[in-house]
């Protein structure tokens, strides 16, 4: 039973399967944000399928053992983010008190392993898509930590399905209002999407920390990042809009975020590296900070 | 009977990785020395109004993420090197697109003393484009012939072995007519 929610659902096939739909999702919105027509449904299925038949070149000088299972296990770390989580509306393959903490850190350890595979090839831009990588994962994930946690406190336990439990249908995201945009501009910066893909950014360092990756690597790291988009949203949906009670409510809260998502990525313009940094240890840790104070204080008085 | 279980898989898997490459074609773009009419007409074609994404064609920065490069220009005797290297760094299986009459046979620099003329002597071509400048419409028409060039010989236009042998060819003639 566990075998089959590791490998088939919800962990495994139905979480790559999930991840290349949802990347269509985004890729369409915008588009269609974009007043254009965009990819047809089996663009994602036919991009990885096309880069697991191309040849992989190794760089010279990389390490070849990091080379080649870096991107197994930034996609192995998404996958198994993927067992904690209410996936598809059912309750989590796993769980055990501290779990949330555990899947935002199999989250980040896709970023990590970004991070790592641009620092061991030596080509320039890699290593200067890695530090930006890594710098903005310094930046954003302690903000995001914090506004994951303001459910966690209300609720008192820091297992996601306890929090949603206790919850009881009832949307936080009416009640913690800051710290719901604060998760939701994180998740956009865990994800390197647009304003936040300047260690991603073509027009300055190429491709950034996966410039020397091709076929085989490129395609886990790609499948990777949808798996974690869709890990994201369910995490954000499920502990901000009340849980997710069955497929029908897990797909239609997670689409609506990702609307909001993709209408955020189409607005706004990239923001520098610097930017970045200054915006979330600005703004991003205070609000939720205040956010923070605010149901301690509520919590203390009532 | 003595049926090969592995022909079966082989002729899907073969299949599958041809549609795979037909319909999710990335492109780099490269520049050896043109004078960026066909670049900006390049730039057009990826631009919103004519939206390439809905065939798959999707921008990249890197060569190691691309199949087919798409190169401009008379190759400069400076950035013969360079197109080379961007050649070889492209991963297998790869094609080029050769725009506008400069990169065909020279164009207007036909003659001058710092330039290659054709992409071809450098690099093995698949399709070429005429024009000074190309239209959109004429590089989209350019790239759908590769595609369904593509469909016909199931997923390679030709062995690399044979592409380089006749780019030697090309490039004697060219420095022999010179």
């Amino acid at each position: 039973m566990s075998i089959i929610a590791l490998l088939i659902f919800p962990g495994g096939l139905f979480a790559l399967a999930c991840g290349l739909a949802y990347e269509w999702v985004d890729r369409k919105l915008i588009a269609r944000f974009q007043n254009r027509i965009g990819p047809r449904w089996f663009q994602p299925v036919a991009d990885t399928f096309k880069l697991l038949a191309k040849e992989e070149v190794v760089p010279a000088g990389v390490n070849p053992g990091l080379f080649t299972w870096l991107p197994v296990v930034a996609l192995a770390g998404a996958l198994t983010a993927a067992l904690y989580v209410p996936m598809a509306g059912l309750p989590p393959a796993f769980s055990f008190p501290g779990d949330l903490i555990v899947a935002v850190y199999l989250l980040s350890l896709l970023t990590l392993c970004t991070g790592l595979a641009g620092a061991n090839t030596l080509d320039r831009f890699s290593i200067v898509g890695a530090v930006r990588t890594l710098t903005q994962l310094f930046s954003y994930e302690a903000p995001f930590m914090l506004a994951l946690l303001s459910p966690a406190i209300v609720a008192g336990s820091w297992q996601v399905s306890e929090i949603i439990a206790q919850t009881g249908g009832q949307w936080a995201l009416i009640t913690q209002p800051v710290s719901f945009v604060v998760a939701l501009i994180g998740l956009m910066g865990k994800l390197e999407l647009p304003p936040f893909d300047a260690p991603e950014a073509e027009t300055e360092i190429v491709a950034g920390a996966l410039t020397e990756y091709s076929g085989r690597g490129y395609a886990l790291f790609r499948l990777g990042r949808g798996v974690e988009l869709v890990v994201g949203l369910t995490l954000i949906a499920a502990l901000y809009m009340g849980g997710l009670a069955n497929p029908i409510d897990f797909l239609i809260k997670t689409l609506g975020l990702l609307v909001i998502l993709a209408l955020i990525q189409t607005l706004f313009a990239r923001l520098r590296i610097d930017q970045t940094v200054g915006l979330w240890w600005r703004y991003g840790a205070l609000l939720v900070l205040a956010q923070l104070a605010v149901i301690v204080g509520a919590r203390l008085i009532v | 009977m003595n049926i090969n279980p592995e022909h079966i898989w082989d002729g899907a898997l073969e299949k599958l990785k041809t549609w795979a490459r037909i319909n999710s074609p990335w492109a780099i773009h490269y520049n050896s020395g043109s004078c960026n009419g066909c670049d900006i007409e390049i730039l057009a074609t990826l631009t919103p109004r004519y939206d390439l994404e809905r065939v798959g064609v999707k921008l990249q920065g890197s060569p190691r993420h691309a199949d087919i490069l798409i190169c401009t220009g008379p190759v400069t005797l400076q950035s013969r090197e360079r197109l080379k290297r961007i050649y070889e760094q492209m991963p297998e299986p790869k094609f080029v697109v050769a725009v506008g009459s400069c990169a065909i046979s020279g164009g207007a620099f036909q003659g001058c003393y710092n330039i290659v003329g054709h992409v071809d002597a450098v690099i093995p071509v698949d399709v070429y484009i005429p024009g000074c400048p190309p239209r959109p419409e004429a590089i989209i028409d350019g790239v759908v012939k590769l595609l369904e060039s593509l469909k016909k010989t199931d997923g390679r236009a030709q062995s690399t072995d044979d592409r380089l042998q006749n780019t030697d060819n090309r490039s004697q003639t060219a420095d022999a007519g010179q």
